[in-house]
């Protein structure tokens, strides 16, 4: 009886223990000793910046200023997944790390956001998501070099030189036909 | 006077014979050619349906044999712009039995070359992306802009010297050819009577056309190379470019020109107009134009090799020693050597020497095209091993149905309008027999600089009536 009793003990820790390591390690946020809040930002369209505040205070609720908090994005591209970094704000004298971002895709962003307390060594994190909506083209490449006149306007300057100039040929052959005079009856004639 | 009257009347003749003859040999031709063509298009539904993964081309070399033959059918284009322009411009009287012809190579090679764009692009749908996120700073905007243009003032340029001619098919085939072919000369002909006004709107016409198209064939070539020019590419790395693409495209066009010459030649019967002497004056040309090829060959090669940029040691072997070596030195001895060597010795200093050399130079700069284009990709830009790139059955199949579309529409272009410009050919000749002393220029009017004889009296006879 004793011995079931001792396996049944052991048994039980064990399996409190193993949820616990599970716990720690798939946890979303377990931070055992510090308290983490993420401001939900709702709905951002592409292209514009947002902030995205973590705060960090101890259990008794004192802001936890100089931690380092490291923020991720979950990406896929052309069949890769994975993390991409994409800043590091170190918390103020409130406890609060706040990231600017300026999401360049709709859809669904999984953002995590990773520290170690002060004091401790254990990385803990937490996460946060962003519904990103339009469909704007980020991407501007600035000019190398910018010569007061030499610019789309010249381009579009010239072309229009050129297609004014096929305009006006355009203009000799309807002259041509006005001058026959007979354009029209060929046309009727045509119709018959 | 009689004589002028006989020899205008055999040119007319002529000019219309194909239009109202048409044998078997035709039709066998346009069988042979359609066949190819719908190979080729069930070559290209293969790719619709399958995607870009049928071709060769994957992505570190992104373009092959379509923009090549892209870059070629745009740098044959210009056989219209040098042959009826620069040498309108410079009044070559030889030019004008073969003025027509050029332009014909003009709208048809710019057709079937923007074609290959929309077939590289795996989906066409997606051109439509150009004109709905294209951006100014682009070369790809650019050449699109560059080409529609250059397109609308070939047709143009192709129409207005050929509206007398039109006119002579119309009044010629009244009530002698189907219906169809009746309205379009009408149409066409935009009552063409050979009036002194209307001569006057024709000239002016043809003086600005004349001068404005050469500026915008210059343009497309050059914004051609310019897509290859300023992509980060060691090989393509040349403020040269632009010139030599020109250069090359009018080498290429003169070369195309005297083929097409020699085949519409042969088919029609027309040794009167089109003579040994327009083989040999082209043949000059294309020679010149090789030495100009040579040296920019030279400048570009020796400042690259001088330097020696990363990269560009590997080009240099991939070219001059391994995988492009044959085609490279054809290219350089076959393309641009022999070609002068034929166009001046007395004994090849014919028509066919000139069209062998035009065989060998039209082979030369398609193959220049394709290492341009698939040797400045595939030096590789990271220590990795370089890329290969094989062009597949359907890129060949589609590379043959574009060929055989050009000659199919230059041969559809012989049998509706007038191969040769009546009206010019005639002047020539009544000036040539004026200076000559046999005759006097019968209705020629000097207008801005153009000598229009409105397709010689007859034309004015048929509008007198």
């Amino acid at each position: 009886m004793k011995v079931i009793t001792r396996r049944s003990a052991r048994t039980v820790i064990g399996l409190l223990a193993s949820l616990a390591i599970i716990a720690a390690v798939a946890g979303p946020a377990i931070a055992s000793h510090v308290d983490v809040s993420v401001t939900n930002v709702g709905e951002v369209a592409v292209g514009e910046t947002v902030a995205i505040p973590v705060a960090l205070r101890t259990t008794n609720g004192t802001p936890l200023a100089g931690t380092v908090v490291t923020f991720y994005l979950h990406m896929a591209f052309a069949g890769v997944e994975g993390e991409a970094q994409i800043g590091r704000v170190v918390t103020d004298a409130s406890g609060v790390a706040s990231l600017a971002y300026r999401p360049r895709l709709a859809g669904h962003h999984e953002l995590r956001m990773e520290y170690v307390a002060a004091g401790g060594t254990d990385i803990e994190s937490t996460t946060t998501v962003i519904e990103v909506t339009g469909g704007a083209q980020l991407y501007h490449s600035p000019a190398g070099v910018d010569v007061p006149g030499v610019g789309v306007e010249l381009l579009m300057v010239v072309l229009a030189t050129v297609w004014t100039i096929l305009f006006w040929v355009v203009l000799r052959i309807v002259a041509i036909a006005r001058a026959g005079g007979e354009a029209g009856d060929a046309g009727l004639e045509a119709r018959r | 006077m009689a004589a002028l009257d006989d020899w205008q009347g055999r040119l007319e003749e002529t000019a219309l014979g194909p239009v109202r003859r048409t044998g078997r040999r035709f039709w066998a031709v346009v069988v042979i050619l359609l066949a190819i063509i719908g190979w080729g298009g069930y070559a290209y539904t293969v790719q619709l349906s399958e995607g870009l993964v049928v071709t060769g081309m994957r992505d570190r070399i992104s373009w092959g044999l379509y923009i090549a033959t892209f870059v070629f059918f745009i740098g044959i284009s210009h056989a219209g712009t040098l042959i009826s322009a620069i040498l309108r411009v410079s009044n070559a009287r030889w030019r004008t039995p073969v003025t027509r012809m050029a332009e014909f190579v003009t709208v048809v090679a710019l057709v079937c070359g923007a074609s290959f764009v929309i077939i590289d692009l795996g989906r066409p749908d997606r051109l439509l992306n150009v004109f709905f996120y294209g951006r100014w700073q682009s070369p790809i905007i650019w050449d699109v802009l560059a080409i529609t243009t250059y397109l609308t003032a070939s047709v143009t340029y192709l129409f207005v010297p050929m509206i007398p001619d039109l006119a002579l098919f119309r009044d010629r085939l009244a009530g002698r050819s189907s219906r169809w072919r009746g309205w379009l000369y009408r149409t066409l002909a935009i009552g063409w009577r050979g009036r002194p006004a209307q001569r006057r709107s024709l000239g002016s016409a043809i003086g600005v056309l004349m001068i404005l198209i050469i500026p915008i064939a210059v343009s497309v070539h050059t914004v051609v190379s310019w897509i290859f020019a300023m992509t980060m590419r060691v090989p393509w790395d040349s403020a040269l470019f632009g010139a030599f693409f020109v250069a090359g495209a009018i080498f290429s066009g003169i070369a195309i020109l005297i083929i097409v010459m020699a085949i519409l030649r042969r088919a029609y019967h027309l040794e009167e107009y089109v003579t040994e002497k327009h083989f040999v004056y082209l043949g000059y040309l294309m020679a010149a134009f090789a030495a100009i090829m040579i040296y920019a060959n030279i400048s570009e090669l020796l400042v690259l090799g001088y330097k020696l940029q990363e990269g560009v040691e590997f080009h240099f072997r991939q070219l001059f020693l391994a995988d492009f070596a044959p085609l490279f030195w054809f290219y350089l001895l076959g393309g641009l050597v022999a070609p002068i060597v034929i166009a001046l010795a007395p004994a090849t200093r014919n028509v066919r020497g000139m069209v062998a050399a035009a065989i060998l130079v039209t082979l030369a700069m398609w193959i220049e095209r394709y290492f341009i284009v698939v040797t400045g990709l595939r030096v590789p830009l990271m220590p990795y091993e370089p890329a290969s790139y094989a062009p597949t059955w359907v890129e060949w199949s589609l590379l043959a149905a574009g060929l055989a579309a050009f000659a199919l529409l230059i041969t559809v272009f012989t049998k509706v309008f007038p191969i040769i410009a009546v009206w010019e050919v005639a002047e020539d000749h009544e000036a040539t027999a004026a200076h000559a002393g046999a005759g006097e220029p019968v209705g020629a009017i000097p207008v801005a600089g153009v000598v229009v004889a409105t397709a010689g009296p007859r034309l004015a006879e048929e509008g007198g009536r």
